[in-house]
């Protein structure tokens, strides 16, 4: 006994929790029906989060790189502009785009107008094989190469010299090589349209735009406005680098057409920012005030419950204060009991989500995304919902009076 | 215990009115008396008497409206109440006669119960727990539900988890109220034994017969507190 007398109570947090969490077992069945409440909330909030995440992430997959950094200026007249009137991009337009900065590497292209020439290979006298194809013939600017991100199977890509000079030389897709017949350059092979030859200085295995040039007849834009009175580029393909289309859309009209800019049309990707953030929005706005109602209602009936568990339990707080417990610890251990259910609402219904998340990303294909913050810190919110929603019964517990408290339950 | 000639407790004129103005209802009035370490004192009277009241404002429960209380050379009414609280936890021991233990909680954790709030080392729980079932003779029901009991166990349990401290004083209200005359008896006699081994107890009844079996009997009737005469010390043999 000593002189303990002085001394105040107090309770060691490790005996509130287990206080806590007797007081929650004591009546598993009603507990779990309350955690329910706080998991549907917190389920919601966590999937509405995650697929809108998950959505948002699939647009801005679609616009990768390729796209992202591709500008192509035309001279179409668009679908209803057939009497507006047309500008002739510049043969220079290469080199102009090339000053702006941002451009990775600009080229220009043209469809010769072959007037039905057929191409074929070296005359081969094959009486039951076809000898002669109709193939396509495009005017390219050496810079084309590198604007398609192309790649040769072999040989080379013409220079400005070929084109000044206006040599006669062609490169081949790797389609029209293979209609040919040509699978090395090494002997200079040529290639006849109609009654020119063009010696054969290179195939293109591949290209990342402009995709038709794999099926075509390449020659140097020179050579086709020697031999075919070409009159001048008909498309100009940039390649920019990474966010600057935009900028660089802006400017190739004016770099390319100083007169008339809006005579040209410029096909630049959209912003794959601005849709992302738009489509997230939709969703979140929509589903995030259904989280919020249901976390709302989760914690409205943790509020209940809680109450009615302390009007239950007037007894024994009556018993605990007469044992010495001070107002505070009744109303940490309710505390506690409500932000236990709300935590524990928390890890459930965040599991809930992210499979929810899951599952709607497998049902469409797609590739879950989540912030990891969100289901880390559910647990959390649900904690912090838990707790407001017992202040209240906890602050009534508090202010019972054990006297009336120890009456009010007995015998 | 600096001083053991002073009175454990000590009540001078006190009283307490419940509600003000009309309807006002003294349930106390002038109640004085002293109860010393180591007496075993009966408050007796009938219902409504304001027995309960008088034990409730001893047992720091309540405050007294007027007179005053000293608990241990204290006086209780200048004390906050997180010391109340503190000298509930360390000093008194409490039996109801509604038991109040919890149904979910085995009978070790409602003994051990009465320590949580007093700065007893966990470890140190358990022990006294045990040691209390033991001296009421339920070691045998330590890991039962209370709701496995019979009543004068539970009361027995009850009474553990009061002792189980070690505190100054037993309080008591109605401990025999909801036993059957045998059980109630052998409630009687563990007071009996407690207080052979020091312990200072307070019984409140109705009963004449749980009273008669105190050093000292106190009547209280209609709020004021009434002195028999003898202190007729009972042999134990005449048990």
């Amino acid at each position: 006994m000593k002189s303990r007398q002085t001394t105040r109570a107090r309770l060691d947090w490790r005996d509130l929790i287990v206080e806590a969490l007797a007081g929650l077992f004591a009546r598993p069945g009603r507990a779990l029906l309350t955690v329910l409440g706080a998991v549907l909330g917190i389920a919601s909030l966590v999937a509405t989060l995650g697929v809108a995440h998950t959505a948002g992430n699939q647009i801005i997959s679609s616009f990768n790189e390729l796209s992202a950094t591709s500008v192509v200026v035309t001279t179409d007249r668009g679908f209803f502009g057939d009497n507006a009137p047309r500008v002739a991009l510049p043969w220079d337009s290469e080199t102009r785009l090339s000053r702006l900065n941002g451009v990775v590497a600009a080229g220009s292209m043209a469809d010769v107008n072959i007037a039905g020439d057929l191409t074929s290979s070296v005359p081969l006298n094959d009486p039951l094989g076809q000898t002669e194809f109709q193939v396509p013939m495009v005017a390219a600017s050496p810079g084309l190469y590198p604007a398609v991100r192309g790649n040769l199977r072999t040989g080379r890509w013409f220079d400005q010299g070929h084109s000044e000079r206006a040599d006669r030389v062609a490169v081949l897709g790797i389609g029209a090589a293979q209609r040919l017949n040509i699978t090395r350059v090494g002997q200079q092979p040529v290639v006849f349209v109609g009654d020119l030859s063009f010696v054969v200085i290179g195939i293109l295995d591949d290209v990342l735009r402009q995709a038709d040039l794999l099926n075509s007849v390449i020659v140097p834009e020179g050579t086709a406005r020697e031999l075919y009175d070409l009159e001048s580029p008909t498309t100009i393909q940039i390649d920019t680098e990474v966010g600057a289309a935009a900028l660089i859309a802006a400017q190739a009209a004016i770099a390319v057409s100083p007169n008339d800019p809006a005579l040209v049309r410029v096909q630049s990707p959209p912003s794959p920012e601005s849709l992302q953030t738009q489509v997230e929005s939709d969703v979140n706005a929509l589903f995030l005030v259904l989280g919020a109602v249901s976390l709302l209602v989760g914690a409205i009936g943790i509020a209940n419950v809680t109450l009615v568990s302390v009007l239950e339990r007037v007894g024994e707080i009556g018993l605990r204060r007469a044992l010495g417990a001070g107002r505070r610890h009744i109303a940490y251990q309710f505390l506690l009991e409500s932000t236990g259910i709300g935590l524990f609402g928390g890890v459930i219904g965040a599991s809930a989500g992210v499979l929810v998340v899951v599952a709607v990303s497998a049902s469409n294909d797609w590739t879950p995304v989540l912030d990891a913050r969100v289901p880390l810190g559910a647990p959390l919110l649900g904690a912090v919902v838990g707790l407001l929603a017992g202040l209240y019964p906890a602050w009534r517990a508090s202010r019972l009076e054990p006297v009336e408290s120890l009456r009010a339950s007995g015998a | 215990m600096n001083n053991s000639a002073a009175p454990l407790m000590e009540l001078e004129r006190v009283g307490r009115v419940f509600g003000d103005g009309e309807a006002a209802v003294h349930a106390l009035t002038d109640a004085t008396l002293r109860v010393h370490r180591g007496d075993y004192v009966s408050i007796m009277g009938p219902s409504g008497s304001g027995k309960s009241t008088l034990l409730n404002i001893m047992a720091l429960l309540d405050r007294q409206t007027s007179g005053t209380y000293r608990f241990d050379g204290v006086d209780a009414q200048s004390l906050p109440e997180g010391r109340r609280t503190g000298l509930r936890a360390h000093r008194i021991g409490f039996v109801f006669q509604a038991f109040h233990l919890l149904a979910h909680r085995s009978v070790t954790e409602n003994v051990a119960m009465s320590m949580l709030y007093n700065r007893m080392p966990r470890s140190s729980r358990r022990t006294l727990a045990l040691e209390a079932l033991e001296r009421v003779g339920l070691s045998h029901r330590a890991d039962f539900l209370p709701t496995k009991l019979s009543g004068g166990e539970r009361q027995r349990v009850a009474i553990a988890r009061a002792i189980a401290p070690h505190p100054t004083v037993l309080l008591c209200d109605e401990p025999t109220g909801n036993l059957d005359q045998v059980t109630g008896r052998s409630i009687l006699d563990l007071f009996e034994e407690l207080r052979a081994s020091g312990l200072t107890v307070v019984v409140v009844t109705h009963d004449p017969r749980v009273g008669l079996q105190a050093d000292r009997i106190l009547e209280v009737e209609d709020g004021r507190v009434e002195m028999l005469p003898q202190s007729n010390r009972r042999v134990p043999s005449e048990r």
